[in-house]
């Protein structure tokens, strides 16, 4: 049997979890929170249920694996980080747009290390803020949650495409979100390549 | 001296202004950009002594700013701080003449390894 072009493309397609762990995601994620946000401050591999408000952050990689590297957490986890990134720089009265800021950095230096562990060539686009891309092949995923300060976090590194398994071709949320209108950039299609 | 930081993260800038005074280079004067056209535009106006630029950048990227630079005759000495740290994005900074490459995260020690033979 002959498989078509694009099945073909498809077939050859590498998954996440052939390609990096959830111990490297967290070593790097850990390693991010260790030097940015301070030498105390750990990821501990426990996992937690996110609150209603969670916010997600997140790089796209597009390359020989071609996804996004989502970190999820309530919003109030999202302003204490914001907080701990600008430390003595933090301004009296917290915008939204330093939530953003702030998120979407350490999306960004995640990202980009993980991009770095990924065969390339590869691009990583800048971060965004919002609702968390659908994940289109639970397959393609490599998910780690962890508590920072006692609060959840979740980190996926996950496919943009469907599978090529039939069964796996309808979207949906790896961490389902509630519609929140303070919400800066909304992702409604979950797809931002 | 006069240090210029690009990144269009301002959380980001100010890891980056708090990490150079953790390392030692406290007597500085600092001046920030907030995209790669706003550090081309301030090394031609503040000429600074260093410029510390980010990669992926809105509006110019970094490499588009070292690139306008040096075909527009500015030797100014320029270092990325990125959060990308290939083996090809290094060979592609050096090719255009940056300096060195600080790849996020970073901790003072990484600042002073690489500054430590612009700024002394």
């Amino acid at each position: 049997m002959t498989l078509a072009p694009d099945a073909t493309a498809r077939a050859a397609r590498p998954l996440i979890t052939s390609l990096i762990d959830e111990a490297t995601v967290g070593a790097i994620a850990g390693e991010a929170w260790v030097a940015l946000v301070g030498e105390e401050e750990l990821l501990v591999p426990v996992p937690g249920a996110l609150p209603e408000d969670a916010l997600s952050t997140w790089v796209d990689v597009v390359g020989p694996w071609t996804g996004s590297v989502v970190l999820t957490a309530g919003h109030g986890t999202a302003v204490e980080l914001t907080r701990a990134l600008l430390a003595e720089a933090t301004p009296a009265v917290l915008e939204p747009e330093d939530v953003t800021d702030a998120f979407g950095e350490i999306a960004n230096v995640v990202g980009g290390n993980v991009k770095a562990a990924l065969p390339g060539p590869s691009t990583l686009s800048l971060p965004q803020v919002g609702d968390a891309p659908a994940v289109r092949n639970p397959d393609d995923v490599c998910r780690v949650e962890v508590l920072w300060r006692g609060q959840p976090l979740v980190i996926t590194v996950q496919g943009a495409l469907p599978s090529t398994s039939p069964q796996h071709e309808n979207p949906h949320h790896e961490n389902p979100q509630h519609e929140n209108p303070h919400h800066e950039n909304p992702h409604p299609n979950g797809v931002s390549l | 001296m006069k240090i210029l930081v690009a990144d269009d993260s301002r959380v980001m800038r100010q890891i980056v202004i708090r990490t150079l005074r953790q390392a030692g280079y406290d007597d500085h004067d600092i001046v920030e950009a907030e995209d790669g056209r706003d550090a081309y535009e301030k090394v031609r106006t503040e000429a600074p002594d260093l410029v510390l630029s980010d990669w992926n950048m809105p509006n110019m990227t970094g490499l588009e700013c070292l690139q306008a630079l040096r075909s527009s005759g500015s030797a100014v000495p320029f270092g990325f701080v990125t959060s990308e740290g290939s083996a090809d994005m290094r060979e592609t900074a050096a090719d255009a003449g940056a300096l060195f490459l600080i790849a996020k995260p970073f901790t003072e020690e990484t600042f002073r390894e690489n500054l430590d033979g612009v700024l002394a």
